[in-house]
């Protein structure tokens, strides 16, 4: 008797079963709250929780690390469409739009390290929480817009202020950290660490910038093969980086910037690269809920709603200071200052990264941005949303 | 409802109005920028004035009130000027042309103002897709009797301003085979077409007002004509060219249009009779299809000939008015395309034949409209 031929009892389908079915869930809860008008990638973010450790405990902090080139890629590939929608000429032309930039980030970051100071987190802590409040997240915001088909003054700025702060963040948390942990011990590293950092992703940015166009010339973009090529660039780009030590999300982002400053012809993704990244986006929500426990989440909630709040004044102050002589009204201001709540997937793996290298911190660190993450990634793209709604900058006709 | 008095104004005095298109600078599909646009504009001092249309990716701009062609190309130049700088400050695109090449109608927003939402309820989706762009050339007119005379004489010259002016070769991302397609969105209202053959005011009073007890219409503005007498203005309104590519051939355009005018009533060379209008809608419809290449039928002697020639023809009846009106340059650079068979429809195909994509249409639509391009 050949029994191989015949399945065990009780069926044992292997690791792939699960992750279907909670892809499937993931997707139908996006859609759920699509049904209601709450953005997917809230439905996908709460299904993420759900999922993981919170609730069910399908996935935990193993499988995030196992996964984690998939949430690098998604982000990355997010990042090079939104560097494409960054137009360095609109910045040269409207300086008021990069005075906006700075004062939201500066006063998001003043006011986050005040807060956390204050309550007595220590400067460390205070420093690193506000570093990642500055930033974005540039996946809800790319996603709540493509699906509101949003266009306009505010759309456009949120997109670039998002791209801005997320820069910005990245490399202040760098910096930050490596600061605060005598990495940088003596000023010649100090000021070769950043650098490294900043011109290694600027050069590699260049180098990516130049690959597309050239590859823009071979094959069509919006072709099958063109799809290929182009994420084979992206995943040869974040190998690359990794190798490097370079962050995988800078260069991406500095890329689409290049390739639109270059060529200013319309950049359009083909249709199939669309869903490639909304299949890649419901994955790595579904993934990122892995990250969250609910020891953490509670250990950290306080100070993370603290910190909330604070960041919520600096980008809602920063945009209604600068909104206005950007070329903005005053109520398309206060929505660009809303539009940019959302925090998620990227903060989480900021803070992760962090702890990867120095746990004892990283412990301290990651429960206050995993509340933050966990109620911004939620709400956050909720208060897009309604934000680009009110100004009436959906494309679908009526919505409003 | 009784139709004002029709004010005088100067005899040829002209004024021009362009709607233009709004935007992206990312996927170069129409955006609702209009509110935003204007709100800048509202701070610079600029002559002629911007107001809002019917949807909020568009505006309209006027000059003043022009003696000649050179006033009117300079004022659209500073209007062009001004604009394009307000333009890049929010990173959006401005440019002409008939119709948006690939828009979808159904995401059009209309602006927010009483007149415009009471069309769009009367309309529905027309008012929507009704999203297209023109230029309208006013002429002043000694009186209204006169301005009778100039409107119906200037009729017969609609086919040459159609070819002139086309640039809608392209209406929601498909060719449809005409070089003026925009027209085509204006017919569908019940209202336009030509004005009712009446050659005295008062017998045009007395149309209104029987149009009016009809409830149809309230005012002037419900009339939808290709050309309409303004009598607020003490003009006529010639509105059936595409908004050309750049502000020098929209220049140029009311150039045309003004010695053609002073042909007209200095010389009063035809004798005006209803049976003009039984080529009418067959010469525009040439025109609006084939361009140069239609056909026209001349009015009274019912010959054929392509309106190319015709228009080479009128270029020679007019010549003495235009070096009159110190406009001889530009329509000399009009006549010389006509010969090409150049347009700006035809610019248009050529680029797109050529390889380019529509939203890289757009984009060069709007390097020429904003650059400042010569016609």
């Amino acid at each position: 008797m050949d029994l191989l031929i015949w399945p065990d009892w009780p069926l044992a389908p292997g690791a792939l079963f699960p992750v279907a079915v909670a892809l499937v869930l993931t997707a139908l809860v996006g859609e759920a709250g699509g049904r209601f008008g709450v953005p997917r990638v809230s439905g996908y973010a709460l299904a993420g929780l759900v999922l993981g450790p919170l609730v069910l405990g399908w996935f935990d902090t193993n499988d995030l690390a196992g996964h984690r080139l998939i949430i690098d890629f998604t982000i990355a590939l997010v990042l090079f469409e939104l560097g494409i929608r960054l137009d360095l000429r609109w910045l040269a032309a409207n300086r008021w739009v990069v005075a906006a930039s700075a004062g939201e980030m500066a006063l998001t970051f003043a006011l986050t390290y005040g807060a956390l100071w204050a309550v007595g987190t220590g400067a460390g802590i205070a420093l690193a929480v506000a570093a990642i409040a500055v930033g974005t997240s540039p996946v809800i915001l790319m996603h709540v817009s493509n699906e509101l088909r949003a266009a306009g003054q505010t759309t456009d700025r949120l997109l670039a202020l998002c791209a801005l702060n997320v820069a910005v963040s990245v490399i202040l948390l760098k910096l930050l950290v490596g600061a605060l942990h005598g990495v940088h011990s003596g000023w010649q590293l100090a000021l070769l660490h950043p650098l490294y950092l900043l011109l290694g992703s600027a050069l590699a940015g260049a180098v990516i910038a130049a690959a597309y166009l050239g590859l823009r010339k071979l094959v069509d973009p919006a072709t099958e093969q063109g799809l290929v090529a182009m994420v084979a660039l992206l995943l040869a780009a974040i190998a690359l980086l990794s190798a490097l030590r370079l962050p995988t999300a800078l260069a991406p982002l500095f890329a689409g910037a290049l390739i639109k400053w270059r060529d200013r012809r319309p950049h359009l993704w083909p249709k199939q690269f669309g869903s490639l990244g909304g299949i890649l986006v419901i994955v790595a929500f579904m993934l990122a809920g892995a990250a969250v426990t609910a020891g953490e989440l509670f250990a950290g909630a306080a100070i993370g709603l603290l910190a909330i709040a604070a960041r919520a004044l600096g980008k809602l102050g920063g945009a209604m200071a600068f909104g206005p002589p950007s070329g903005l009204d005053l109520r398309k201001s206060i929505a660009l200052g809303v539009g940019l709540m959302p925090l998620s997937m990227l903060a989480l793996l900021q803070a992760e990264d962090v702890r990867l290298l120095y746990p004892e911190f990283g412990a301290r660190l990651l429960p206050i941005v995993i509340a933050m993450t966990v109620v911004l990634g939620l709400l956050g793209p909720i208060a897009t949303r309604r934000a680009l709604i009110r100004v009436r900058e959906t494309r679908g006709g009526e919505t409003s | 409802m009784n139709l004002e008095n029709f004010a005088s104004s100067r005899a040829l005095s002209l004024g021009v109005e362009l709607e233009l298109q709004l935007v992206s600078t990312h996927d170069y599909d129409l955006v609702s920028s209009a509110e935003d646009l204007l709100r800048v504009m509202a701070r610079k001092d600029v002559p002629g004035e911007v107001k809002p249309e019917m949807t909020c990716s568009m505006i309209e701009v006027s000059t003043g009130i022009c003696n000649d062609y050179a006033k009117v190309a300079e004022e659209l130049e500073s209007l062009r000027g001004a604009l394009t700088e307000a333009a890049r400050k929010l990173n959006i695109g401005i440019c002409g042309g008939g119709t948006h090449a690939f828009q979808d109608w159904s995401e059009r927003r209309i602006f927010d103002k009483p007149r415009f939402h009471y069309l769009s309820d009367l309309y529905g989706y027309l008012a929507k897709q009704f999203t297209v762009f023109g230029q309208h050339v006013h002429i002043g007119c000694p009186g209204p009797d006169a301005a009778l005379y100039l409107l119906h004489g200037m009729s017969r010259y609609i086919p040459h301003l159609v070819a002139l002016s086309a640039s809608s070769p392209y209406v929601q991302g498909k060719d449809t085979g005409f070089q003026s397609a925009r027209l085509n969105s204006v017919f569908a209202f019940p209202l336009s077409g030509r004005a009712p053959f009446v050659e005295t005011w008062q017998e045009f009073e007395a149309y209104f007002r029987k149009m009016s007890d009809t409830g149809v219409v309230q005012s002037m503005k419900d009339f939808y004509w290709d050309i309409r007498p303004k009598p607020e203005y003490g003009t006529i309104e010639v509105r059936v060219m595409d908004t050309p590519l750049t502000v020098g051939r929209a220049a140029a355009i009311a150039a045309y249009i003004q010695a053609i005018a002073r042909y007209l009533m200095i010389e009063r060379p035809i004798r005006l009779s209803e049976d003009d209008y039984l080529v009418y809608t067959f010469n525009r419809f040439q025109a609006c299809r084939f361009g140069f290449a239609g056909t026209y039928v001349h009015p009274e002697t019912h010959e054929h000939c392509t309106i190319a020639e015709e228009i080479e023809a009128s270029f020679a009846r007019i010549e003495q008015h235009a070096i009159e009106l110190g406009c001889d340059g530009p329509l000399g650079e009009l006549l010389r395309q006509v010969r090409e068979g150049r347009n700006d429809a035809a610019w248009l195909r050529e680029r797109h034949t050529a390889g380019a994509s529509l939203p890289e249409l757009v984009m060069d639509q709007c390097a020429r409209w904003m650059g400042g391009d010569a016609m």
